[in-house]
Protein backbone atom coordinates (compact mmCIF):
# COMPACT_ATOMS: atom_id res chain seq x y z
CA UNK A 1 0.00 0.00 0.00
CA UNK A 2 2.51 2.55 0.93
CA UNK A 3 5.14 1.38 -2.04
CA UNK A 4 1.82 2.51 -4.25
CA UNK A 5 1.40 5.74 -2.56
CA UNK A 6 5.33 6.60 -3.24
CA UNK A 7 5.05 5.41 -6.68
CA UNK A 8 2.02 7.99 -7.50
CA UNK A 9 3.73 10.71 -4.96
CA UNK A 10 6.67 9.99 -7.56
CA UNK A 11 5.33 9.90 -10.96
CA UNK A 12 3.07 13.22 -10.15
CA UNK A 13 6.44 14.67 -9.00
CA UNK A 14 8.08 13.55 -12.34
CA UNK A 15 4.71 14.83 -14.29
CA UNK A 16 5.27 18.20 -12.41
CA UNK A 17 8.86 18.48 -13.27
CA UNK A 18 8.53 17.88 -17.00
CA UNK A 19 5.93 20.53 -16.81
CA UNK A 20 8.11 23.12 -14.91
CA UNK A 21 11.35 22.59 -17.35
CA UNK A 22 8.90 23.02 -20.07
CA UNK A 23 7.23 26.50 -18.74
CA UNK A 24 10.91 27.18 -17.78
CA UNK A 25 12.40 26.25 -21.29
CA UNK A 26 9.25 28.72 -22.52
CA UNK A 27 9.92 31.35 -20.33
CA UNK A 28 13.58 31.60 -21.67
CA UNK A 29 12.49 31.08 -25.24
CA UNK A 30 10.02 34.33 -24.14
CA UNK A 31 13.50 36.60 -22.99
CA UNK A 32 15.25 35.96 -25.79
CA UNK A 33 12.77 36.58 -28.05
CA UNK A 34 11.92 39.67 -25.75
CA UNK A 35 15.18 40.71 -25.83
CA UNK A 36 16.10 40.59 -29.61
CA UNK A 37 12.53 42.63 -30.36
CA UNK A 38 14.06 45.27 -27.65
CA UNK A 39 17.20 45.40 -30.00
CA UNK A 40 15.61 45.60 -32.86
CA UNK A 41 13.45 48.49 -31.41
CA UNK A 42 16.74 50.53 -30.45
CA UNK A 43 18.30 49.72 -33.64
CA UNK A 44 15.44 50.86 -35.98
CA UNK A 45 14.57 53.68 -33.60
CA UNK A 46 18.33 55.32 -33.73
CA UNK A 47 18.06 54.17 -38.07
CA UNK A 48 15.29 56.35 -38.17
CA UNK A 49 16.62 59.28 -36.13
CA UNK A 50 19.34 59.03 -38.52
CA UNK A 51 16.96 59.41 -41.23
CA UNK A 52 15.61 61.81 -39.33
CA UNK A 53 18.70 64.31 -39.56
CA UNK A 54 19.72 63.55 -43.10
CA UNK A 55 16.21 64.87 -44.17
CA UNK A 56 16.65 67.54 -41.94
CA UNK A 57 19.81 68.55 -44.40
CA UNK A 58 18.43 67.54 -47.53
CA UNK A 59 16.02 70.30 -46.92
CA UNK A 60 18.20 72.73 -45.64
CA UNK A 61 20.49 72.17 -48.82
CA UNK A 62 16.92 72.29 -51.15
CA UNK A 63 16.60 75.84 -49.84
CA UNK A 64 19.75 76.88 -49.70
CA UNK A 65 19.42 75.55 -53.42
CA UNK A 66 16.87 77.58 -54.23
CA UNK A 67 17.96 80.68 -52.41
CA UNK A 68 20.81 80.77 -54.54
CA UNK A 69 18.39 80.40 -57.35
CA UNK A 70 20.03 76.63 -58.78
CA UNK A 71 23.88 78.24 -58.74
CA UNK A 72 24.11 75.67 -56.00
CA UNK A 73 22.53 72.41 -57.08
CA UNK A 74 19.63 70.61 -55.33
CA UNK A 75 19.78 67.08 -53.87
CA UNK A 76 17.96 66.05 -56.97
CA UNK A 77 20.94 67.43 -59.60
CA UNK A 78 23.18 66.09 -57.64
CA UNK A 79 22.12 62.67 -56.87
CA UNK A 80 21.45 62.32 -60.64
CA UNK A 81 24.87 63.33 -61.42
CA UNK A 82 26.49 61.40 -58.97
CA UNK A 83 24.53 58.46 -59.73
CA UNK A 84 25.87 58.88 -63.30
CA UNK A 85 29.18 59.27 -62.08
CA UNK A 86 28.77 55.63 -60.28
CA UNK A 87 27.42 54.03 -63.01
CA UNK A 88 31.14 54.27 -65.22
CA UNK A 89 33.71 54.84 -62.40
CA UNK A 90 36.79 53.42 -64.19
CA UNK A 91 36.56 55.20 -67.41
CA UNK A 92 40.25 56.66 -68.87
CA UNK A 93 40.16 59.19 -71.47
CA UNK A 94 43.39 60.33 -70.99
CA UNK A 95 45.13 62.09 -67.97
CA UNK A 96 42.80 64.98 -67.44
CA UNK A 97 39.59 62.66 -67.63
CA UNK A 98 39.33 59.97 -65.75
CA UNK A 99 36.04 57.87 -63.57
CA UNK A 100 35.81 58.77 -60.08
CA UNK A 101 36.58 55.33 -59.26
CA UNK A 102 40.09 55.91 -60.60
CA UNK A 103 40.23 59.32 -59.08
CA UNK A 104 39.48 57.56 -55.79
CA UNK A 105 41.85 54.69 -56.01
CA UNK A 106 44.71 57.07 -57.07
CA UNK A 107 44.10 59.23 -53.54
CA UNK A 108 43.23 55.78 -51.49
CA UNK A 109 46.75 54.53 -52.53
CA UNK A 110 48.78 57.94 -51.68
CA UNK A 111 47.37 57.87 -48.51
CA UNK A 112 48.21 54.43 -47.56
CA UNK A 113 51.48 54.79 -48.76
CA UNK A 114 52.13 58.09 -46.87
CA UNK A 115 50.45 56.87 -44.04
CA UNK A 116 51.96 53.02 -43.78
CA UNK A 117 55.77 54.92 -44.24
CA UNK A 118 54.67 57.60 -41.07
CA UNK A 119 53.40 54.77 -39.07
CA UNK A 120 56.75 53.23 -39.47
CA UNK A 121 58.59 56.12 -38.21
CA UNK A 122 56.64 57.04 -35.81
CA UNK A 123 55.71 53.58 -33.98
CA UNK A 124 59.27 52.69 -33.55
CA UNK A 125 59.97 56.50 -32.29
CA UNK A 126 57.19 57.05 -29.95
CA UNK A 127 57.99 53.54 -28.33
CA UNK A 128 61.67 55.55 -27.73
CA UNK A 129 59.79 58.25 -26.41
CA UNK A 130 57.79 56.71 -24.12
CA UNK A 131 60.46 54.23 -22.74
CA UNK A 132 63.57 56.49 -22.16
CA UNK A 133 63.29 60.39 -20.70
CA UNK A 134 66.45 61.18 -22.65
CA UNK A 135 64.59 60.18 -26.09
CA UNK A 136 61.44 62.06 -24.97
CA UNK A 137 63.78 65.07 -24.42
CA UNK A 138 65.48 64.62 -27.79
CA UNK A 139 62.23 65.01 -30.11
CA UNK A 140 59.87 66.30 -27.76
CA UNK A 141 60.45 69.79 -28.49
CA UNK A 142 60.61 68.74 -32.63
CA UNK A 143 57.14 67.19 -32.55
CA UNK A 144 55.57 70.12 -30.44
CA UNK A 145 57.70 72.62 -33.25
CA UNK A 146 56.58 71.17 -36.40
CA UNK A 147 52.88 69.71 -35.05
CA UNK A 148 50.77 72.71 -35.76
CA UNK A 149 52.39 73.69 -38.84
CA UNK A 150 49.65 72.56 -41.67
CA UNK A 151 50.68 69.81 -43.70
CA UNK A 152 50.44 71.51 -47.03
CA UNK A 153 53.36 74.06 -46.02
CA UNK A 154 55.58 70.84 -46.35
CA UNK A 155 54.46 70.59 -50.00
CA UNK A 156 57.48 73.12 -51.56
CA UNK A 157 59.91 71.12 -49.81
CA UNK A 158 58.54 67.60 -50.97
CA UNK A 159 58.95 69.28 -54.52
CA UNK A 160 62.63 70.32 -53.98
CA UNK A 161 63.73 66.89 -52.59
CA UNK A 162 61.28 64.85 -55.02
CA UNK A 163 61.05 66.95 -57.72
CA UNK A 164 58.08 64.78 -58.65
CA UNK A 165 54.48 66.26 -57.79
CA UNK A 166 53.06 62.66 -57.08
CA UNK A 167 56.02 62.06 -54.72
CA UNK A 168 55.74 65.24 -53.00
CA UNK A 169 52.01 64.57 -52.20
CA UNK A 170 52.64 61.07 -50.81
CA UNK A 171 55.73 63.50 -48.49
CA UNK A 172 52.82 65.82 -46.66
CA UNK A 173 50.65 62.93 -46.27
CA UNK A 174 53.99 60.99 -44.74
CA UNK A 175 54.54 64.10 -41.91
CA UNK A 176 50.76 64.33 -41.44
CA UNK A 177 50.38 60.92 -40.67
CA UNK A 178 53.06 61.18 -37.99
CA UNK A 179 52.73 63.12 -35.33
CA UNK A 180 48.85 62.04 -33.34
CA UNK A 181 50.72 58.45 -34.19
CA UNK A 182 53.89 59.68 -32.13
CA UNK A 183 52.23 61.20 -29.76
CA UNK A 184 49.75 58.53 -29.07
CA UNK A 185 51.94 55.75 -29.10
CA UNK A 186 54.42 57.58 -26.70
CA UNK A 187 51.76 58.05 -24.05
CA UNK A 188 50.93 54.17 -24.29
CA UNK A 189 54.30 53.82 -23.55
CA UNK A 190 54.91 55.96 -20.57
CA UNK A 191 51.65 54.94 -18.80
CA UNK A 192 52.83 51.18 -18.51
CA UNK A 193 52.07 50.27 -15.13
CA UNK A 194 54.57 49.84 -12.39
CA UNK A 195 53.01 46.50 -11.41
CA UNK A 196 53.58 45.52 -15.17
CA UNK A 197 57.16 46.59 -15.06
CA UNK A 198 57.51 44.57 -11.50
CA UNK A 199 56.59 41.28 -13.09
CA UNK A 200 59.34 41.48 -15.64
CA UNK A 201 61.77 42.60 -12.91
CA UNK A 202 60.64 39.99 -10.78
CA UNK A 203 60.21 37.34 -13.46
CA UNK A 204 63.90 37.96 -15.54
CA UNK A 205 62.14 38.89 -18.62
CA UNK A 206 64.69 39.61 -21.19
CA UNK A 207 64.31 43.03 -23.09
CA UNK A 208 62.41 41.02 -26.37
CA UNK A 209 59.76 39.46 -23.74
CA UNK A 210 59.17 42.99 -22.11
CA UNK A 211 59.04 44.17 -25.93
CA UNK A 212 56.53 41.51 -27.23
CA UNK A 213 54.62 40.30 -23.87
CA UNK A 214 54.25 43.76 -22.11
CA UNK A 215 55.12 47.22 -23.65
CA UNK A 216 53.20 46.01 -27.34
CA UNK A 217 50.29 44.26 -26.10
CA UNK A 218 49.74 47.18 -23.20
CA UNK A 219 50.02 50.16 -25.50
CA UNK A 220 48.70 49.03 -28.85
CA UNK A 221 45.40 49.93 -28.30
CA UNK A 222 46.83 53.77 -27.82
CA UNK A 223 48.88 53.28 -30.73
CA UNK A 224 45.77 52.05 -33.03
CA UNK A 225 44.47 55.43 -31.49
CA UNK A 226 47.07 57.30 -33.06
CA UNK A 227 46.54 55.38 -36.16
CA UNK A 228 43.14 56.12 -36.67
CA UNK A 229 43.99 60.11 -35.95
CA UNK A 230 46.44 60.04 -38.22
CA UNK A 231 44.89 58.31 -41.08
CA UNK A 232 41.70 60.73 -40.60
CA UNK A 233 43.66 63.62 -40.66
CA UNK A 234 45.80 62.44 -43.94
CA UNK A 235 42.63 61.51 -45.35
CA UNK A 236 41.62 65.08 -44.88
CA UNK A 237 44.65 66.45 -46.20
CA UNK A 238 45.08 64.74 -49.55
CA UNK A 239 42.35 66.62 -50.91
CA UNK A 240 44.11 69.53 -50.38
CA UNK A 241 47.03 68.25 -51.22
CA UNK A 242 45.84 67.15 -54.65
CA UNK A 243 44.35 70.24 -55.41
CA UNK A 244 47.71 71.58 -55.12
CA UNK A 245 49.59 69.33 -57.16
CA UNK A 246 46.88 68.35 -59.69
CA UNK A 247 46.71 65.42 -62.32
CA UNK A 248 44.99 62.91 -59.61
CA UNK A 249 43.00 62.11 -57.21
CA UNK A 250 40.05 63.03 -55.47
CA UNK A 251 41.31 66.35 -54.96
CA UNK A 252 42.13 67.24 -58.42
CA UNK A 253 38.80 66.11 -59.23
CA UNK A 254 36.94 68.54 -56.73
CA UNK A 255 39.17 71.20 -58.65
CA UNK A 256 38.85 70.11 -61.50
CA UNK A 257 35.34 70.04 -61.66
CA UNK A 258 35.13 73.66 -60.16
CA UNK A 259 37.10 74.47 -62.99
CA UNK A 260 34.62 72.98 -65.75
CA UNK A 261 31.64 74.92 -63.45
CA UNK A 262 30.37 71.08 -62.57
CA UNK A 263 29.13 71.72 -58.89
CA UNK A 264 27.08 68.78 -59.06
CA UNK A 265 30.15 66.70 -59.60
CA UNK A 266 31.92 68.63 -56.58
CA UNK A 267 29.52 67.81 -54.33
CA UNK A 268 28.82 64.47 -55.01
CA UNK A 269 33.15 64.12 -55.20
CA UNK A 270 32.13 65.97 -51.18
CA UNK A 271 29.71 63.27 -49.99
CA UNK A 272 32.54 60.27 -51.33
CA UNK A 273 35.30 61.69 -49.75
CA UNK A 274 32.96 61.73 -46.52
CA UNK A 275 32.09 58.17 -47.04
CA UNK A 276 35.61 56.87 -47.54
CA UNK A 277 36.55 58.83 -44.29
CA UNK A 278 34.15 57.42 -42.29
CA UNK A 279 35.12 54.33 -43.51
CA UNK A 280 38.53 54.41 -42.43
CA UNK A 281 37.52 55.30 -38.96
CA UNK A 282 35.36 52.35 -38.87
CA UNK A 283 37.96 50.08 -39.74
CA UNK A 284 40.72 51.34 -37.37
CA UNK A 285 37.37 51.44 -34.68
CA UNK A 286 37.03 47.78 -35.29
CA UNK A 287 40.95 47.34 -34.59
CA UNK A 288 41.01 49.35 -31.92
CA UNK A 289 38.27 47.16 -30.53
CA UNK A 290 39.93 44.02 -31.04
CA UNK A 291 43.15 44.52 -29.48
CA UNK A 292 41.30 46.10 -26.70
CA UNK A 293 42.04 44.09 -23.06
CA UNK A 294 39.74 44.10 -19.98
CA UNK A 295 41.75 44.80 -17.02
CA UNK B 1 74.38 29.07 9.46
CA UNK B 2 71.28 30.62 8.34
CA UNK B 3 69.57 30.53 4.31
CA UNK B 4 68.71 34.24 4.31
CA UNK B 5 70.59 36.84 6.29
CA UNK B 6 69.59 40.31 6.70
CA UNK B 7 72.86 42.83 8.18
CA UNK B 8 72.17 46.33 9.30
CA UNK B 9 70.12 47.11 6.02
CA UNK B 10 69.66 50.43 6.07
CA UNK B 11 67.16 51.15 2.98
CA UNK B 12 66.81 55.60 2.20
CA UNK B 13 65.45 57.29 -0.54
CA UNK B 14 66.44 61.00 -1.63
CA UNK B 15 63.92 63.89 -1.84
CA UNK B 16 64.09 67.40 -2.17
CA UNK B 17 63.59 67.62 1.10
CA UNK B 18 66.37 65.27 1.74
CA UNK B 19 67.34 61.67 2.90
CA UNK B 20 64.05 60.20 3.79
CA UNK B 21 65.09 57.05 6.17
CA UNK B 22 62.17 53.97 4.95
CA UNK B 23 64.58 51.40 7.26
CA UNK B 24 67.21 51.16 9.47
CA UNK B 25 69.20 48.66 11.75
CA UNK B 26 67.18 45.65 10.17
CA UNK B 27 69.00 42.57 11.49
CA UNK B 28 67.07 39.24 10.50
CA UNK B 29 68.72 35.71 10.03
CA UNK B 30 65.95 33.60 8.55
CA UNK B 31 66.54 29.41 8.23
CA UNK B 32 65.48 27.37 5.40
CA UNK B 33 61.99 26.46 5.02
CA UNK B 34 61.10 28.95 7.53
CA UNK B 35 57.77 30.76 7.54
CA UNK B 36 58.17 34.53 8.50
CA UNK B 37 55.42 37.40 8.51
CA UNK B 38 56.50 41.22 8.92
CA UNK B 39 53.93 42.87 10.64
CA UNK B 40 53.13 46.52 11.22
CA UNK B 41 51.47 49.81 10.60
CA UNK B 42 50.68 51.16 7.43
CA UNK B 43 53.89 53.09 5.87
CA UNK B 44 55.92 51.15 8.20
CA UNK B 45 58.50 49.99 5.85
CA UNK B 46 57.54 46.56 5.37
CA UNK B 47 57.35 46.76 1.58
CA UNK B 48 60.86 47.99 1.64
CA UNK B 49 62.19 45.40 3.06
CA UNK B 50 60.21 42.92 1.24
CA UNK B 51 61.50 44.52 -1.51
CA UNK B 52 65.41 44.26 -0.53
CA UNK B 53 65.21 40.55 -0.47
CA UNK B 54 63.37 40.84 -3.85
CA UNK B 55 66.30 42.88 -5.27
CA UNK B 56 63.88 45.51 -6.78
CA UNK B 57 65.47 48.14 -4.36
CA UNK B 58 69.16 48.07 -3.35
CA UNK B 59 70.43 48.81 -0.07
CA UNK B 60 71.55 52.06 1.08
CA UNK B 61 74.08 50.55 3.42
CA UNK B 62 74.27 46.86 4.66
CA UNK B 63 73.89 43.21 3.18
CA UNK B 64 71.19 40.80 2.01
CA UNK B 65 72.41 37.43 1.50
CA UNK B 66 70.66 34.29 0.75
CA UNK B 67 72.62 31.00 0.27
CA UNK B 68 75.81 33.38 1.11
CA UNK B 69 75.59 34.99 -2.22
CA UNK B 70 74.89 38.83 -1.69
CA UNK B 71 71.61 39.69 -3.01
CA UNK B 72 72.10 42.30 -6.20
CA UNK B 73 69.16 42.19 -8.49
CA UNK B 74 66.39 40.30 -8.74
CA UNK B 75 66.63 36.98 -9.25
CA UNK B 76 64.35 33.27 -10.17
CA UNK B 77 65.78 31.61 -6.62
CA UNK B 78 62.68 34.21 -5.07
CA UNK B 79 59.09 34.11 -6.22
CA UNK B 80 57.17 37.29 -6.04
CA UNK B 81 53.46 37.38 -5.44
CA UNK B 82 52.37 41.09 -5.40
CA UNK B 83 49.43 42.77 -3.39
CA UNK B 84 47.59 43.15 -6.28
CA UNK B 85 47.88 40.10 -8.51
CA UNK B 86 49.65 41.38 -11.25
CA UNK B 87 48.81 39.50 -13.93
CA UNK B 88 49.16 40.63 -16.89
CA UNK B 89 45.46 41.29 -18.75
CA UNK B 90 46.52 40.21 -22.52
CA UNK B 91 47.36 36.77 -21.66
CA UNK B 92 45.46 33.62 -20.65
CA UNK B 93 46.06 31.84 -16.96
CA UNK B 94 48.26 29.66 -18.35
CA UNK B 95 50.23 32.56 -20.70
CA UNK B 96 50.75 34.30 -17.63
CA UNK B 97 52.41 31.58 -15.80
CA UNK B 98 54.05 30.30 -18.78
CA UNK B 99 56.04 33.18 -19.21
CA UNK B 100 58.04 33.38 -16.14
CA UNK B 101 58.23 29.45 -16.68
CA UNK B 102 59.71 30.31 -19.58
CA UNK B 103 62.05 33.31 -18.76
CA UNK B 104 63.47 31.93 -15.76
CA UNK B 105 64.03 27.54 -16.04
CA UNK B 106 66.00 25.64 -18.63
CA UNK B 107 64.16 23.19 -19.76
CA UNK B 108 62.04 21.98 -22.99
CA UNK B 109 58.69 23.74 -24.34
CA UNK B 110 56.86 20.77 -23.17
CA UNK B 111 58.09 20.40 -19.87
CA UNK B 112 57.77 24.04 -19.05
CA UNK B 113 53.89 23.54 -20.73
CA UNK B 114 53.63 21.00 -18.42
CA UNK B 115 55.26 22.60 -14.97
CA UNK B 116 52.32 24.93 -15.65
CA UNK B 117 49.71 22.60 -15.94
CA UNK B 118 50.99 21.33 -12.75
CA UNK B 119 51.08 24.30 -10.87
CA UNK B 120 47.51 25.67 -12.12
CA UNK B 121 46.15 21.79 -10.79
CA UNK B 122 47.77 22.75 -7.39
CA UNK B 123 45.48 25.51 -6.83
CA UNK B 124 42.93 23.92 -8.65
CA UNK B 125 42.87 26.11 -11.35
CA UNK B 126 43.09 23.80 -14.40
CA UNK B 127 39.78 24.21 -15.83
CA UNK B 128 40.22 27.83 -16.40
CA UNK B 129 43.58 27.75 -17.80
CA UNK B 130 42.76 29.41 -21.19
CA UNK B 131 40.60 32.01 -19.38
CA UNK B 132 42.08 35.47 -19.20
CA UNK B 133 42.39 36.78 -15.92
CA UNK B 134 39.74 39.65 -16.42
CA UNK B 135 37.03 37.01 -16.24
CA UNK B 136 38.47 35.34 -12.68
CA UNK B 137 37.21 36.75 -9.38
CA UNK B 138 40.05 37.91 -6.79
CA UNK B 139 40.84 34.60 -5.29
CA UNK B 140 41.05 33.23 -8.49
CA UNK B 141 43.47 36.04 -9.63
CA UNK B 142 45.79 35.75 -6.49
CA UNK B 143 45.69 31.71 -6.96
CA UNK B 144 47.32 32.29 -10.52
CA UNK B 145 49.76 34.81 -9.37
CA UNK B 146 50.78 32.20 -5.89
CA UNK B 147 50.74 29.42 -8.85
CA UNK B 148 53.02 31.55 -10.85
CA UNK B 149 55.85 32.35 -7.86
CA UNK B 150 55.38 28.25 -7.07
CA UNK B 151 55.41 27.26 -11.34
CA UNK B 152 59.50 28.71 -11.22
CA UNK B 153 60.50 26.62 -8.34
CA UNK B 154 61.92 29.47 -6.15
CA UNK B 155 63.69 29.02 -2.53
CA UNK B 156 62.26 31.78 -1.10
CA UNK B 157 58.53 32.92 -1.65
CA UNK B 158 57.85 36.71 -1.00
CA UNK B 159 54.31 37.73 -0.95
CA UNK B 160 53.60 41.38 -0.65
CA UNK B 161 50.24 41.56 1.69
CA UNK B 162 48.49 38.51 -0.71
CA UNK B 163 45.13 38.71 0.82
CA UNK B 164 44.99 42.24 1.70
CA UNK B 165 42.27 42.98 -0.91
CA UNK B 166 40.41 39.67 -0.86
CA UNK B 167 37.26 38.72 1.55
CA UNK B 168 37.22 37.15 4.75
CA UNK B 169 36.05 33.44 3.81
CA UNK B 170 38.62 33.73 0.57
CA UNK B 171 41.55 34.51 2.67
CA UNK B 172 40.69 31.84 5.07
CA UNK B 173 41.27 29.30 2.29
CA UNK B 174 44.38 30.89 0.26
CA UNK B 175 45.96 30.27 3.20
CA UNK B 176 45.50 27.18 3.49
CA UNK B 177 46.59 26.68 -0.16
CA UNK B 178 49.71 28.51 0.74
CA UNK B 179 50.36 25.87 3.13
CA UNK B 180 49.28 23.11 1.25
CA UNK B 181 51.77 24.02 -1.34
CA UNK B 182 54.33 24.30 1.46
CA UNK B 183 53.58 21.21 2.77
CA UNK B 184 53.96 19.09 -0.86
CA UNK B 185 57.23 20.63 -0.99
CA UNK B 186 58.57 19.17 1.88
CA UNK B 187 58.13 22.63 3.89
CA UNK B 188 61.52 22.94 2.31
CA UNK B 189 60.62 26.65 0.57
CA UNK B 190 61.17 29.53 2.80
CA UNK B 191 58.10 32.27 3.22
CA UNK B 192 57.98 35.92 4.19
CA UNK B 193 54.97 37.21 4.13
CA UNK B 194 53.59 40.23 4.71
CA UNK B 195 50.30 40.95 6.57
CA UNK B 196 48.29 43.33 8.51
CA UNK B 197 46.14 40.57 10.18
CA UNK B 198 47.55 39.71 13.35
CA UNK B 199 45.41 36.01 13.08
CA UNK B 200 46.72 35.28 9.55
CA UNK B 201 50.32 35.94 10.89
CA UNK B 202 49.52 33.12 13.75
CA UNK B 203 47.85 30.84 11.63
CA UNK B 204 50.97 30.74 8.96
CA UNK B 205 54.07 32.26 10.96
CA UNK B 206 57.32 30.11 13.12
CA UNK B 207 58.06 33.95 13.57
CA UNK B 208 56.42 37.53 13.43
CA UNK B 209 58.62 40.63 12.84
CA UNK B 210 57.10 43.22 14.32
CA UNK B 211 58.10 46.96 12.95
CA UNK B 212 58.53 50.44 14.83
CA UNK B 213 56.30 53.26 13.01
CA UNK B 214 58.35 55.01 10.25
CA UNK B 215 60.26 56.98 9.22
CA UNK B 216 63.27 55.08 10.08
CA UNK B 217 61.35 52.58 11.30
CA UNK B 218 63.34 50.00 13.11
CA UNK B 219 62.51 45.71 14.11
CA UNK B 220 60.11 46.18 17.15
CA UNK B 221 60.85 42.78 18.80
CA UNK B 222 60.52 39.25 16.67
CA UNK B 223 58.00 37.30 18.28
CA UNK B 224 58.01 33.13 18.26
CA UNK B 225 54.98 31.31 17.24
CA UNK B 226 55.53 27.67 18.75
CA UNK B 227 52.18 26.59 18.36
CA UNK B 228 52.13 22.96 16.45
CA UNK B 229 51.23 22.45 12.89
CA UNK B 230 48.88 21.00 11.40
CA UNK B 231 46.92 23.93 12.72
CA UNK B 232 43.48 23.79 12.54
CA UNK B 233 41.51 27.29 11.96
CA UNK B 234 39.19 26.43 14.59
CA UNK B 235 40.88 24.53 17.44
CA UNK B 236 44.56 26.70 17.47
CA UNK B 237 42.49 29.75 18.61
CA UNK B 238 41.65 28.40 21.48
CA UNK B 239 44.90 27.11 22.49
CA UNK B 240 46.37 29.20 25.73
CA UNK B 241 49.25 29.98 23.43
CA UNK B 242 47.33 31.91 20.97
CA UNK B 243 45.59 33.78 23.09
CA UNK B 244 48.95 35.01 24.48
CA UNK B 245 50.95 35.64 21.50
CA UNK B 246 47.46 37.80 20.21
CA UNK B 247 47.03 39.95 23.31
CA UNK B 248 51.12 40.43 22.62
CA UNK B 249 50.75 41.38 19.19
CA UNK B 250 48.16 43.36 20.10
CA UNK B 251 50.09 45.49 22.56
CA UNK B 252 53.04 45.82 20.72
CA UNK B 253 50.82 47.21 17.78
CA UNK B 254 48.23 49.15 19.16
CA UNK B 255 47.61 51.04 22.68
CA UNK B 256 43.73 51.77 22.49
CA UNK B 257 41.37 48.70 23.33
CA UNK B 258 38.37 50.12 24.11
CA UNK B 259 36.70 53.41 23.69
CA UNK B 260 37.82 54.26 27.57
CA UNK B 261 41.48 54.33 25.97
CA UNK B 262 39.99 57.22 23.76
CA UNK B 263 39.37 59.00 26.95
CA UNK B 264 35.34 58.30 26.23
CA UNK B 265 33.65 57.73 29.75
CA UNK B 266 30.51 55.16 28.74
CA UNK B 267 27.25 55.59 30.66
CA UNK B 268 24.66 53.07 31.19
Amino acid sequence: MSDKNTLTINSIDSENNVSTAIKKSFLEENLKLKLAVNALIIKSKSLLLACVGLFLFGGFWSLLSIYTEDALPGPVATLTVLKEMLSDPFYDYGPNDKGIGLQLFNSIKTVLFGFLLGSLIAIPIGILMGASTICKQIFYPIVQLLKPVSPLAWFPIGLVVFKDTGMATIFIVFITSLWSTLINTSFGVASIPQDHKNVAKAFGFSKMRYLTKILIPYSLPHIITGLRLSISVAWLVIVAGEMLSGGAGIGFFVWDSWNALSLEKVISAILIIGIVGLLFDRIFTFIENKVAYKA
Amino acid sequence: MSYLEIKDLEISFPTPKGKYIAVKNINLSIKKGEIISIIGHSGCGKSTIMNAVAGMLSPTSGTVQLDGKTIKGPGPDRGIVFQNYSLLPWLSVHENIFQAVDSVMNCSTKEKHEIVDYNLEMVNLLSHRDKLPGQLSGGMKQRVAIARAFAINPGVLLLDEPFGALDAFTKSSMQLEVLKLWNLNNRDKTIIMITHDIEEALFLSDRIVVLNDGPASTIREIVEVHLARPRNKIEFVKTAEYIELRDKLLHLLTEEFSIEDLGVVYKS
